[in-house]
């Protein structure tokens, strides 16, 4: 049998179904199989009952780092499913679906949004189909070779409840064992691995664990017999002895713990309020019954008061931050502008999703970029961070802190719904070489101080409590922090606060905010930033395959920008073949290098469905532009 | 013995109009910080915008002069970062019961141990005379083109249905009985609010010296006690608070009209949940030595091994 180095699969259900359970599970068995998995999740703004998906990646060559079309297994907890992602299935690729909802038709599913209907509507008149699920897999078995792997949930579920005198009314909840068991099974998973991923999951719940296992178990074994196998990963290659399953919020979460987060408030929204909660988990910070820390996580009652309380933690001395997505962002701009106008370090956790407005609240978008780095009324320096992976995000996040406390900024570190809801594994981060610089901090002082003291670019930062007395304002104020609207004075503490700035620009090597990936003689550059990261780089690898040397510049540091590296690479490649892969319209980072490089980025490949740049569509955009056409948008993605 | 309340002035010029209720306020809160022997440096005044909120520029305390309507959420997380600190709010009408009184409301939900005293004028000052939550419908001062369209808020009402647990109303030209107020609210532990009464000379001639000298009295002058003792009494005394709350028109009591001392504070529930909280809070802790986290890989692991799949 033909092992294979990597699979692609979705598992779809409703919302609700326990769909993100299979993902962990899924995730730590190919996990523990030594297996790099990244997988997406998509879903819509609704607690039940809307369609939702994952979208997963593994492989045993690497971590992987994008997602990409088309794949080999569908998992369908439901018969939407089948009709949402059958279009999606390779060749000889499988359907793991539910037998009792053969009969069930396309015309009868209130949770399918109407464009979709009518779309497959459209196509199944035009195939010949009768619209019924029965027809479908059918249809993709012959046309396509699909295999049908049709199990019957509820009495298969049914059968064990008895077995183990499970309440009936709790068997649906059981119908993602059942996708998981049939799945683990297809990609040939151990049994082990299996068994390892459901303790993890449930943990103590010692009889949740024994149900799965059982439902688990008694699929895995019946597809395990019926068919062989024939998506088995080959025995993977990776050499590591142990790895994290983490998300993105996850990812970000454990770095602002490592950081010395001492204080988070935050409004809940979507995607970012699961970093609070994963920090409200971790607030008291122990080891062995050793207390090494605790943080205060607060809910507050908005976003305004989420910023205005880390900026007044700061005011303390305790690390400060704050988390938000687009819509709590433009509630908090008022706040920014006040910890500029008074050099406080305050880090605003940023995870952008879909917009205008309420936008597509779910999905996931870098259309915030110019909206982060122009945010609030007048002028005072920030710095914007963005990352490319959960790794990267991990260190950012400490860097994040550093920089604030350092240049007595707010630091905006700009992610998006991508990063956030990915499970991935992610290397255990190295700490060896991480640094927690404080800045000028004073801890110990007496008497009145002048916190905006012009004579150091960057003042002593007093701290309440410190024993100084010190003076704050949104208003113009002198050295003291008194109202003062002198001409001179407000030219000098003006020029001060912005050159902090420039001085971040020069200190923080460009080298850091800046990486090129690729073949140093490339004749193709990519430029994208955040989440563009992962499937630039493997596109930049399968070009390669088809004789295409590109490369790829990954932005990180938006400002203060390295415009001096970022020109160089630039400059090195013919116009018309520099694109920038973006999530947004405008193609927002090429406005910003042509503002920092006076470079004119020409050509450009965006997105703004929502759903990731998937690698099959990235490879195909960067030849039609090749081919000549100056900009491709891409739509792929239920 | 007292601080003078000299001690707490600073040299910054005084720029509200002549006959500001606003310099009895300040001349109180003097006089109360100087009684409460409060050191500059453990004590943080925060206000929002408008009038009332250049207050922290002229009380040598450390000062934070806010945004419009967020002192509350700035005080929150100065308090609540560094316990220790007494933090006390400044603001108008406008800025706590207009655009900030969400906040307003959290703050009593907390019980945070915050004094907020509000300024209440009944217009907006610094923008010139327009009509603020508390001035009733149909009045027109004389700034106004047209009478209040609005209807009036209670704040004392207000303060009581959010949960504060020690709820005042002064007047800014009886400025030893507000500082009695004062004293009384920074003492509290809990989240506590004065309603104070302010002419506006400038833009308000309908509630002015004379408008309020006429119709105010004290409460404690008659039979009065709006203290919980014990959480029986807890309703009672909140509804002969809300009763008194709703004394408008001829006559307007001042005083304490609920007090309930024993409610825990933020603070309190914090240090439930995490135990070196007040020996250690955010502010106070550790978090790097010599440069390094004081989280290193090993810890890492410990702690979030819930994260960590051991491989085959």
């Amino acid at each position: 049998m033909n092992m294979r180095k990597e699979v692609s699969l979705i598992v779809g259900g409703p919302q609700g179904a326990g769909l993100e359970t299979t993902a962990q599970l899924l995730t730590a068995s190919l996990a523990r199989m030594r297996y790099g998995v990244i997988s997406d999740r998509e879903y819509f703004s609704n607690i039940v009952g809307r369609h939702s998906y994952i979208h997963l990646r593994a492989s045993s060559e690497e971590i992987p780092r994008s997602l990409t079309y088309p794949i080999q297994i569908i998992g369908a907890m439901d018969h939407e499913t089948v009709f949402t992602h059958f279009g999606d299935i390779e060749a000889g690729g499988a359907i793991v679906y539910d037998l009792s909802t053969e009969d069930k038709s396309l015309d009868n599913i209130p949770s399918m949004e109407k464009d979709l209907t009518s779309r497959l509507r459209q196509l199944f008149s035009s195939l010949g189909l009768d619209g019924s699920i029965r027809g479908l897999i059918r249809h993709v078995s012959s046309e396509m070779k699909v295999l049908p792997v049709a199990l019957n949930y509820p009495e298969l579920i049914m059968r064990i409840a008895e077995k183990i005198s499970l309440p009936a009314a709790q068997a649906p909840r059981y119908v993602s064992a059942v996708v998981y068991g049939a799945i683990a099974a297809l990609l040939g998973l151990s049994f082990n691995g299996i068994d390892y991923a459901i303790k993890m999951r449930f943990r103590e719940r010692g009889d949740i664990v024994s149900i799965n296992r059982m439902i688990v178990g008694e699929v895995y074994q019946m597809v395990k017999d019926k068919y062989d196998l024939p998506f088995s990963l080959q025995p993977s290659g990776l050499d590591h002895s142990e790895i994290m399953v983490v998300s993105g919020n996850d990812s970000i979460a454990m770095g602002k713990i490592v950081a010395g987060l001492r204080f988070q408030s935050y409004y809940p929204i979507t995607p970012a309020a699961d970093e609070s909660f994963t920090l409200e988990a971790n607030e008291r910070i122990s080891v062995e019954g050793v207390d090494l820390g605790a943080i205060t996580v607060l809910q507050t009652e908005d976003e305004i008061a989420a910023m205005a309380s880390a900026i007044g933690a700061a005011l303390t001395g305790a690390r400060a931050a704050t988390c938000t997505s687009g819509p709590g962002f433009s509630l908090m701009v008022e706040g920014l502008g006040w910890a500029g106008m008074n050099e406080v370090p305050v880090v605003v956790t940023y995870y952008q999703r879909g917009g205008p407005s309420t936008g597509q609240p779910t999905r996931g978008s870098q259309s915030d970029l110019l909206f982060a780095l122009h945010a609030s009324h007048g002028e005072f320096p920030r710095i914007v961070i963005t990352s490319g992976d959960h790794l990267e995000a991990f260190y950012d996040s400490i860097e994040a802190f550093n920089l604030a406390e350092r240049y007595q900024m707010p630091v905006i570190h700009l992610l998006d719904k991508f990063l956030a809801n990915s499970i991935a594994t992610m290397p255990l981060p190295k700490l060896d070489h991480v640094r927690i610089e404080r800045g000028k901090l004073v801890k110990e002082a007496v008497g009145e101080r002048k916190r905006f003291d012009s004579s150091y670019p960057i003042p002593p930062r007093y701290l309440l409590g410190s024993g100084a007395i010190t003076y704050h304002a949104g208003d113009e104020h002198d050295e003291m922090g008194h109202i003062d609207e002198d001409p001179e004075n407000r030219e000098k503490i003006y020029r001060r606060r912005m050159e902090k700035l420039r001085l971040a620009d020069e200190e923080v090597p460009e080298e850091k905010r800046v990486f090129y990936y690729g073949d140093e003689a490339a004749e193709v550059l990519l430029v994208g930033w955040g989440f563009v990261k992962g499937v630039a780089l493997d596109a930049i690898e399968e070009l390669k395959r088809d004789g295409i040397r590109a490369a790829y510049m990954h932005l990180k540091f938006f400002s203060p920008f390295p415009s001096r590296f970022a020109k160089k690479m630039l400059e090195k490649f013919e116009a018309g073949k520099v694109i920038s892969v973006e999530h947004n319209y405008l193609a927002q980072a090429a406005v910003v290098v042509k503002i920092h490089t006076d470079v004119k980025i020409e050509r450009n490949i965006v997105k703004y469905t929502g759903r990731p740049i998937y690698l099959s569509e990235l490879v195909g955009a960067v030849k039609k532009i090749l081919g000549g056409e100056r900009r491709v948008v891409l739509t792929h993605g239920p | 013995m007292a601080r003078s309340p000299l001690e707490y002035r600073t040299d910054v010029w005084v720029d509200w109009c002549p006959g500001c209720g606003n310099f009895g306020i300040l001349a109180a809160m003097y006089k109360a910080l100087g009684e409460l022997r409060l050191p500059p440096d453990k004590t943080v005044i925060v206000s929002g915008i408008g009038c009332s909120s250049k207050t922290p520029h002229f009380i040598k305390v450390n000062g934070v002069h806010t945004l419009h309507g967020r002192a509350i959420p700035f005080a929150l997380g100065i308090k609540l970062a560094n316990p220790e600190l007494t933090v006390i709010v400044n603001g108008g009408d406008g800025d706590l019961l207009g655009i900030g009184v969400g906040h307003l409301v959290a703050l009593g939900r907390r019980n945070l141990d915050i004094t907020v005293l509000l300024h209440d004028n009944r217009v907006y000052g610094l923008t010139k005379g327009q009509a603020s939550p508390t001035l009733d419908r149909g009045l027109r001062p004389k700034a106004l083109p047209k009478p209040n369209i609005h209807d009036a808020v209670n704040p004392i009402a207000l303060a009581l249905a959010s949960g504060f647990t020690f709820v005042a109303r002064g007047y800014a030209l009886m400025a030893e009985h507000l500082k009695e107020l004062i004293k009384m609210a920074v003492r509290h532990r809990g989240a506590a609010i004065i309603d104070i009464l302010q002419p506006c000379v400038t833009y308000n001639n309908i509630h002015t010296a004379e408008y309020y000298q006429r119709r105010i009295y004290r409460l404690e002058e008659g039979v009065w006690d709006p203290v919980v003792r014990d959480p029986a009494e807890r309703r009672e005394k909140m509804l002969n608070a809300f009763s008194k709350a709703f004394e408008d028109g001829d006559k307007i009591p001042i005083g304490v009209f609920y007090q309930d001392p024993a409610r825990d504070t933020m603070v309190d529930r914090f240090a439930e949940r995490l135990p070196k909280y007040l020996e250690s809070p955010p502010a106070h802790q550790k978090i790097e030595d010599e440069g390094r986290p004081i989280i290193d890989g090993e810890i890492f692991r410990k702690i979030f091994s819930n994260y960590v799949v051991e491989t085959e």
